[in-house]
């Protein structure tokens, strides 16, 4: 692992309930890059995820620089809209004091809703008030918090409106280039790797791609991922 | 014999607290029916009690805290679908303690009423239920963040241990209101403040708080028209409790089940 890696991921594979979801996944991850991982719905990306952040076994290693932030953006909350949470009180989880949170809080929220371009009045609106833009820039918000040197996001556009999703982009390459934070993201949109992604990682359970999106993403491997994938498992 | 009624006030006010305290959290985590049926497993452990002539209480807790553990393990195992396995498990043992209660016994261990207490025996549910609902309010951040995204929270560093936490406080708090309201309507003491104050409440913080009011202010009010009216105190509280709900209907927000 050399200095200017904030991950390091060598032969990784998940295997659930008997049926292998990875298969032998490697790749780096280098400070304040945009890395793209695509790949069809059940290539296991979000599975990649999960065993990253040890939320899954695994076998291969994972390695993280000593000392990182990692800031998680999820898909989504998992609790029900009907729950009297307010966006305000989902900050607050990440505050020492969650009953009555510092003036030091505050003014770091301020600086994180700011550049979001989100108005303090979202912070009295219940979580399931949101629309599906404030909820995804409420929790890349939440997640920058910590001023993390990495941030892992699962399809962070997949709940927004088409017109917004840009939006979310942009603000995500601020990030980038203003803070030296690594991204680490899952998309299916190729546009948005080819415009904003240093690397891109192609993955149906396996590495099918890897490199930077004008070399990686050839018809070729493009084929081999999307067209050929449902061919290829008619095989087995 | 029964104690005095100031007494009853007393329990009826600090466990109706934690009852209030534990229900939000109970409730967002969709384990409302769980919590119901783990109180269901009090009763062997009251006829055990009673058959071998010690304070039914201990009995209670010995149980509630073994269920709350085997909860917490069956929602580790994926593959077994905890609902069906606790709601048959907690009723078999339902259907055993009624079995092995002598029939005098049967109706004040399913509904409640105030069996003599000693002195000491009384001042730690007080100090435990007071104790408890402390806690709830300290561990309130950690258990509301596995309840909005249980992934983040581990990222986070919370692990299951917490989910342990409030499985045993709840369980606890059961236990400390066993003899308030009965084993069959315990598990809905904790979840009828939390269900009037969802709809209610506009933010976690007040959910809580209010809960914890509500839980309080109805169980006093129910053993009062429990002793005012000779009922027993156990259905009186929950009644009042499901009133009150009602009323509280109109008041919920769109989108509340």
């Amino acid at each position: 692992m050399t200095r200017n890696t904030v991950l390091s991921v060598e032969d990784l594979s998940v295997t659930l309930d008997g049926l292998p979801v990875l298969q032998n996944v490697s790749f780096t991850l280098k400070h304040g890059e945009a890395f793209a991982v695509i790949g069809p719905n059940g290539a296991g990306k979000t599975v990649l995820f999960r065993a990253l952040l040890g939320l899954l076994p695994h076998s291969g290693l994972v390695q993280w620089q000593p000392d990182v932030k990692i800031g998680y953006v999820p898909q989504r909350f998992s609790v029900d809209r009907s729950a009297p949470i307010s966006a305000m009180e989902f900050f607050l989880l990440q505050s020492p004091n969650f009953w009555r949170p510092s003036a030091e809080f505050a003014s770091q929220l301020d600086q994180e809703l700011k550049l979001m371009g989100l108005d303090r009045r979202v912070l009295r609106k219940g979580l399931g008030e949101l629309s599906g833009g404030e909820t995804q820039r409420v929790l890349i918000a939440s997640a920058l918090l910590q001023k993390p040197s990495v941030l892992l996001l699962d399809e962070p556009t997949a709940a927004v409106d088409a017109g917004f999703e840009e939006t979310v982009y942009a603000l995500l390459h601020r990030v980038q280039m203003e803070r030296g934070t690594a991204l680490l993201l899952i998309s299916h949109d190729l546009s948005v790797v080819y415009r904003y992604a240093q690397r891109v990682l192609c993955l149906n359970k396996s590495v099918v791609c890897q490199g930077p999106p004008v070399d990686a993403l050839n018809p070729q491997a493009l084929a081999t991922l999307y067209g050929e994938a449902s061919f290829y498992h008619h095989e087995h | 014999m029964h104690t005095a009624p100031h007494t009853s006030f007393w329990i009826a006010l600090l466990v109706g607290i934690a009852s209030g305290s534990i229900g939000p959290f109970i409730l967002l985590r969709r384990m409302a029916l769980v919590g119901d049926a783990l109180s269901h497993v009090a009763l062997p452990g009251i006829a055990l009690a009673l058959i071998y002539r010690f304070d039914p209480f201990y009995g209670v807790i010995v149980f509630l805290i073994g269920a709350a553990f085997l909860v917490f393990w069956l929602e580790g195992r994926s593959r077994v679908p905890p609902d069906a396995i606790v709601g048959l498990l907690f009723t078999a043992s339902l259907a055993i303690g009624i079995l092995m209660i002598p029939n005098a016994d049967v109706v004040e261990s399913l509904f409640g009423a105030f069996p003599s207490l000693s002195p000491s025996l009384l001042l730690a549910i007080l100090l435990t239920a007071a104790v408890l609902s402390a806690l709830c309010f300290f561990l309130a951040k950690r258990f509301l963040f596995l309840i909005v995204s249980p992934d983040l929270a581990k990222v986070h560093g919370l692990g299951r241990g917490y989910d342990l936490a409030l499985l045993l406080i709840f369980a606890t708090i059961v236990a400390l209101g066993i003899k308030l309201v009965g084993t069959l309507l315990m598990g809905a003491l904790t979840i009828i403040p939390a269900s009037i104050a969802k709809n209610l409440a506009q933010s976690m913080r007040r959910y809580v708080i209010l809960s914890a009011i509500l839980g309080g202010a109805i169980s006093v009010a129910g053993v009062w028209l429990a002793e005012s009216f000779r009922f027993l105190p156990g259905p009186a509280i929950v009644l009042l409790g499901v009133g009150i709900f009602v009323l509280s209907l109109p008041f919920a927000r769109r989108g509340t089940a």
